[in-house]
């Protein structure tokens, strides 16, 4: 599309306002990690005095640093596995057994616009041993009351059920859109072929809706590597160190220890960590998305 | 995915794939067709029973709690018998809640409005005229990509050197700029989708950039502009990192944060704290079940263009 000079300057214009949110939020916050990460910082008085890889050694060094690194990407990875199955498989379902689910799908969205703070919230309610909801449901059937959110090998896995119950919609609704939008006379087709049920869906559906569960997948990765509020609410990290992610870590470290310099060493380390973890994915989802493309 | 007119209220004749709300039946599923009468598969019906059950037991518990008495909540029951709709009084009257929920819609709407207003003319000039290139399309999305902890350190020494630190306005500034990406980029999918020979016909018209963009993109995107407004608002409404680094005090906190304050107690009253979570939920409940439509048009959109 060829553009007249006049256009080109009202466009310059028109994208400044979004360059100016990339500068203010990309640029400007890597470039302050980046000097904080090398300097001797606290939130009062930033960049005090140069320190070189100091920062960056003594968290490289620190076990805590690297366990809540490892634990972050399996929380991640968990969830957003748990988060695909299950949307993937109550979008078909919801596409198979409701003609339009317009009822069904407002009532199965209602997660996704609770604040996380309710969620964590709702979740430690649920799992209060004390008369929470899991507790005296497992008491009718005489099993002795969990304390999942103090047991060490737990709470995680329980942060990790509120984190589903969250955002599992959302893949629910990308995938159930997919599903809309298909060319009824191929399933038509590939019916009369005699193909139906599990063979239907693994051969024909699946692979028309590959591109948009790998698009959906990434933006449930890229969501759940941020997790801060639910641990926030639910177990302030706990018990030990059992559910501290890096987001909580650094939360921790810039405003219990106003160590800054700290704190922007572990979150350099976070962003290497979370761009290792998001490159591979967002080239598969875009490459899935283009073979979908192409046999549509 | 090619066609995305999910429920839009379009005319019939681009309703092509509409999954419900009012919309015409589609056809799939039209009188006669094959599908209707394979009836409706047992595992189907069953897992949509279990999704809706999983979904609406922990919120109808969350409303069974907040009308229960302190002992009541560590008793292991269900549902109180006798409701205690005093917990909504007390945690409503003579709290700091009524004024952090309003808190939160002003930062939430005015962050949202600013939102688009700065992400608008930016989606137009990267599909229509390729503004800023590849690379300027291909970045917009990466400030979403890394947690918000990178960036609360850094806004939160802005926001004090611009002396808006602990305020409202500072809060609604630092929202507005956050979205702006996830604007550009829902907006985006709807400015491909706009007929392109309307900007031809206003070009023919002598209409230049500016008088396209006020008065042809702005009223065919307002659908849009409400789907993705929506959405915006809300994950405004409910962000909980920036808030609670940048508002302090209880004239500027917002809801998630005096909600988060409610823990401070020795002895918490799940009851009152399940009650201030319900009033929390309540707006952004009410505006959802109008807005629901638009709000599905506007997350579908971006992962479909």
């Amino acid at each position: 599309m060829a553009s007249s000079l006049a256009e080109r300057r009202a466009g310059r214009l028109f994208v400044s306002p979004t360059v100016l949110t990339l500068l203010v939020l990309g640029a400007f916050p890597l470039l302050f990690i980046l000097a904080a990460a090398f300097t001797d910082s606290s939130l009062g008085k930033p960049f005090k005095e140069f320190t070189g890889a100091d920062n960056l050694a003594t968290v490289l060094g620190n076990a805590d640093v690297v366990a809540s690194l490892s634990r972050t990407v399996g929380y991640a990875v968990g969830t957003t596995a748990a988060s695909v199955v299950l949307g993937v498989v109550v979008a078909t379902a919801v596409h198979q057994a409701v003609r339009s689910g317009a009822v069904v799908r407002t009532l199965l969205l209602l997660p996704l616009i609770v604040p996380p703070v309710v969620v964590g919230t709702l979740f430690k309610l649920i799992f209060n041993p004390a008369g929470g909801l899991l507790a005296t449901v497992l008491g009718f059937v005489g099993i002795p009351a969990p304390a999942p959110l103090s047991d060490p090998g737990l709470a995680l896995g329980a942060v990790m059920v509120a984190d589903i119950w969250e955002w599992t919609p959302l893949v629910f609704i990308l995938v159930f859109a997919a599903l809309l939008g298909q060319d009824p006379s191929i399933t038509e087709a590939a019916r009369m072929d005699g193909a139906h049920g599990w063979k239907l869906f693994a051969a024909v559906t699946l692979p028309a809706i590959a591109g948009t569960i790998a698009a959906a997948a990434f933006i449930r990765l890229v969501l759940a590597l941020k997790v801060f509020d639910l641990v926030y609410i639910m177990t302030a990290g706990g018990p030990g160190q059992s559910t501290t992610t890096t987001s909580y870590l650094i939360h921790q470290v810039a405003l219990k220890e106003f160590d800054i310099g700290r704190a922007s060493a572990i979150t350099l380390l976070l962003a290497v960590v979370v761009t290792l973890v998001t490159l591979p994915a967002a080239g598969l989802a875009a490459r899935l998305r283009r073979k979908e493309e192409a046999t549509a | 995915m090619k066609t995305l007119e999910l429920d839009r209220g379009a005319p019939p004749a681009t309703v092509a794939v509409t999954g419900g709300a009012g919309g015409p039946g589609t056809s799939p599923d039209a009188p006669g067709a094959p599908r209707r009468r394979r009836g409706r598969p047992a595992w189907a019906v069953t897992v949509v029973v279990l999704a809706l059950a999983a979904t609406l037991v922990p919120l109808a518990y969350l409303l069974s709690v907040s009308l229960m008495g302190r002992d009541e909540t560590v008793s292991g029951i269900l549902f109180t018998t006798s409701p205690r709709f005093s917990n909504w009084a007390d945690v409503v009257v003579g709290t700091d809640l009524p004024r952090s929920i309003a808190n939160s819609v002003v930062a939430a709407l005015g962050g949202a409005a600013l939102s688009l207003a700065f992400g608008l003319p930016g989606a137009w000039a990267i599909v229509r005229y390729r503004s800023g290139g590849r690379g300027l399309a291909g970045l917009v999305t990466s400030p979403w990509l890394l947690p918000p902890i990178v960036a609360v350190v850094p806004l939160f020494t802005l926001l004090r050197i611009l002396g808006l630190n602990d305020t409202l306005l500072g809060l609604t500034l630092v929202y507005a700029l956050l979205n702006v990406p996830i604007a550009v980029w829902l907006l985006e999918g709807f400015v491909r989708k706009l007929p392109p020979d309307v900007f031809e016909a206003a070009a023919l018209d002598g209409a230049g950039p500016w008088r396209t963009l006020g008065l042809v993109v702005v009223p065919l995107m307002v659908p849009a502009l409400v789907a993705v407004g929506t959405i915006t608002a809300i994950l405004n409404y409910n962000e909980f990192l920036l808030a609670t680094f940048i508002t302090q005090s209880p004239e500027s906190q917002t809801a998630p944060v005096a909600l988060s304050l409610f823990y401070g107690d020795r002895t918490p009253h799940f009851g009152k704290i399940a009650a201030a979570s319900v009033m929390v939920i309540v707006p952004v409940f009410a505006v959802a079940t109008f807005l629901q439509r638009w709000m599905v048009d506007g997350l579908t959109s971006g992962v479909g263009k």
